[in-house]
């Protein structure tokens, strides 16, 4: 059952509730496919290979070059099309724990496991990186060094963050320190 | 701040917490005083060891460590184009109105205001120091500066012997150039409740010990005013390369008892040495405004100094000698001083220094330059490549060939991540008492 949803050019961002009675909590972040993109790309891996293909007819270059030019299409396509992940959701079982889930479009799935007596605190941080910043999720966990991060793959915007984070709040019993923030 | 403008700026520099320096200083109180007057102020620094990412410190001030690794003295390595989508994720996601940079030798800074102009932002920059003509090295940082400074909305300097040098080096009108002394937290630098007495004269220097620093001229020095002054002995803190020549000194002159080495001094020790004399000696060869001297000042200990730079400017002549950078000179002005001492009340000093130098002043000075810089008007490309074009026959060219990239760099992220996509961040707004408190002392 659907609760609540939010969408960007981007991502989609969908609260659902499996289990009513059991209050288990799901939140989806899914990886919305550009179709202007992966035109574009299309198109500009077919142009690579036409090219290779009239110089190898008509110019009557090495067959080699077609080969060449068929590779680069692949590893193209791959390095802009080729996002492996199609979803990553958050299982919210507030006696239990925590659960992570990473989906990828071949059909797999990473399952991570985060029980609730081990969650500190859950946060909301700004990353920053050596050409961006962006907004991350993460869990403060009991004997880690490391944050958990909740989304590992998806950079979805803060306002996707929001709901997810209050949830992780709610079931964790953290109180929900925006008072640091002007609204 | 009544009916006046509330900016939101940004402060880009190579050099910052958890480096210590005047810069450093210079930065992280301006931007608590203007944090205090209502503007909104962010800093963007390169990252130091493991401090990466975005921290938090007093009163809210937000800072980014750019994952940037420092090249060559504590400065980036110097890539036009490298920190452009990060500055300008930055300059969108904080509403920035105001770029200002400091310092000629942060690259981070050249890089910061070449990429903020070329986006329509107000630029801003505050030379902290002096440079020469003659070397190499300073033709090619003068000539780094008549690029940056070629069409920057204002500039501060921290002495009018800055200024002067700052406008030579870069071409820069006058009149765009404002002169802002630096401060001192004279809460930091208090003087001792008890002046140190007795018979004996306790001269005391801090600096890192370089040329640059005079120290060649303090290995002469001392061992003159030793023997024509057998009450005084020497406090000398700091490191640096030109230690050994020092410690030779003391071997050479069977100085041991009277030259005492502590090493390099942290931040949070200067006072406590400080207290412990009578006079500060500053034999700096170059120095645009000597901060060593306020702390100094503001302990309550007479200085004498080498006339150089911004120095003359710094202090009353009743609370300074100075001298020139010679050591006959020097040791015939810590005679003079010797002679001074039973005059100096250091109380009454560190009033003075607390009426004559404090950050909010600085602040509001700052603010003024501000004002004005929202008031220059906007330039397009055009008017961007025509000041660059006059910077010199083949330089000229070549720094608009920068700005073009720059261009089209900034229009090729505008398309692959449109400014509608970066999220604005919402304000910290003070939360503690004693945050404010600890403001309120500044």
């Amino acid at each position: 059952m659907v609760k609540f949803s939010i969408s960007n050019a981007r991502y989609i961002y969908v609260h659902d509730q499996k289990y009513p009675s059991e209050d288990v909590d799901i939140h989806h972040i899914v990886s919305r496919k550009s179709i202007a993109k992966s035109l574009f790309v299309y198109i500009l891996a077919f142009l690579v290979l036409s090219c290779s293909i009239y110089l190898y007819v008509l110019e009557e270059k090495s067959i080699s070059l077609v080969f060449y030019s068929l590779l680069f299409d692949i590893f193209l396509v791959k390095l802009l099309l080729g996002k492996p992940v199609k979803k990553e959701s958050v299982v919210i079982m507030p006696a239990f724990g925590v659960q992570l889930e990473t989906h990828y479009m071949s059909g797999k799935v990473i399952r991570c496991f985060v029980p609730i007596d081990k969650i500190l605190k859950p946060v909301l941080v700004e990353c920053v990186t050596a050409v961006t910043c962006y907004w991350t999720l993460s869990l403060i966990v009991r004997g880690e060094s490391e944050m958990v991060l909740v989304f590992k793959s998806l950079r979805p915007p803060v306002k996707m963050l929001v709901p997810v984070w209050k949830a992780l709040c709610a079931a964790t019993g953290s109180k929900e320190e925006a008072c640091t923030h002007a609204e | 701040m009544d009916g006046m403008q509330k900016h939101r700026i940004l402060m880009v520099s190579d050099f910052f917490y958890p480096n210590f320096g005047g810069v450093e200083n210079h930065i992280y109180y301006l931007s608590q005083c203007l944090l205090k007057l209502g503007h909104k102020v962010v800093v963007v620094t390169h990252s130091y060891g493991n401090r990466s990412g975005v921290r938090y410190m007093t009163g809210g001030l937000k800072v980014y460590y750019v994952p940037l690794r420092p090249f060559f003295n504590q400065s980036t390595f110097p890539v036009f184009y490298a920190p452009l989508p990060i500055i300008r994720t930055i300059l969108i996601r904080e509403k920035i109105t105001i770029v200002h940079g400091h310092q000629t030798f942060s690259t981070l800074c050249h890089d910061a205001l070449l990429n903020s102009r070329i986006m329509g932002y107000k630029v801003v920059f505050t030379d902290h120091s002096l440079n020469g003509f003659g070397d190499l090295g300073s033709i090619h940082m003068n000539k780094v500066m008549q690029f940056t400074l070629a069409d920057v909305s204002q500039a501060i300097c921290v002495s009018h012997t800055s200024k002067e040098n700052t406008v030579l080096r870069s071409g820069l009108r006058p009149e765009k150039v404002f002169v802002i002394p630096n401060a001192v937290d004279t809460s930091m630098f208090k003087p001792a409740l008890e002046h140190p007495s007795g018979p004996e004269v306790i001269i005391v220097v801090i600096s890192r010990l370089v040329y640059r620093k005079g120290a060649d001229l303090l290995v002469e020095v001392i061992p003159e005013v030793c023997q024509l002054c057998p009450n005084v002995r020497f406090i000398i803190g700091g490191d640096g390369p030109k230690r050994v020549r020092l410690e030779e000194m003391r071997e050479k002159h069977s100085l041991q008892d009277r030259v005492d080495f502590l090493g390099a001094v942290p931040h949070a020790r200067v006072r406590s040495v400080l207290i412990s004399g009578h006079i500060f000696l500053n034999s700096s060869l170059t120095e645009a405004f000597c901060m060593a001297i306020l702390e100094a000042a503001s302990c309550g200990l007479l200085t004498v100094s080498t006339c150089v730079g911004g120095v003359p400017e710094v202090l009353p002549d009743d609370m300074i000698v100075l001298a020139k950078p010679d050591p006959g000179d020097m040791v015939h002005a810590i005679q003079k001083a010797i002679f001074m001492l039973p005059k100096i009340d250091p109380q009454v000093m560190h009033n003075r220094m607390k009426e004559l130098y404090n950050w909010h002043d600085v602040a509001k000075r700052t603010e003024i330059v501000y004002d004005c810089a929202m008031k220059c008007p906007d330039l397009d490309l055009l008017e961007h490549l025509s000041r660059h074009l006059s910077c010199g026959a083949l330089a000229g060219k070549i720094f608009c060939l920068v700005m073009i990239i720059s261009y089209l760099l900034w229009h090729l992220l505008e398309l692959l991540l449109p400014a509608d996509d970066i999220e604005e961040v919402p304000d910290v707004i003070l939360s503690h008492k004693s945050d404010e408190e600890m403001l309120a002392k500044n």
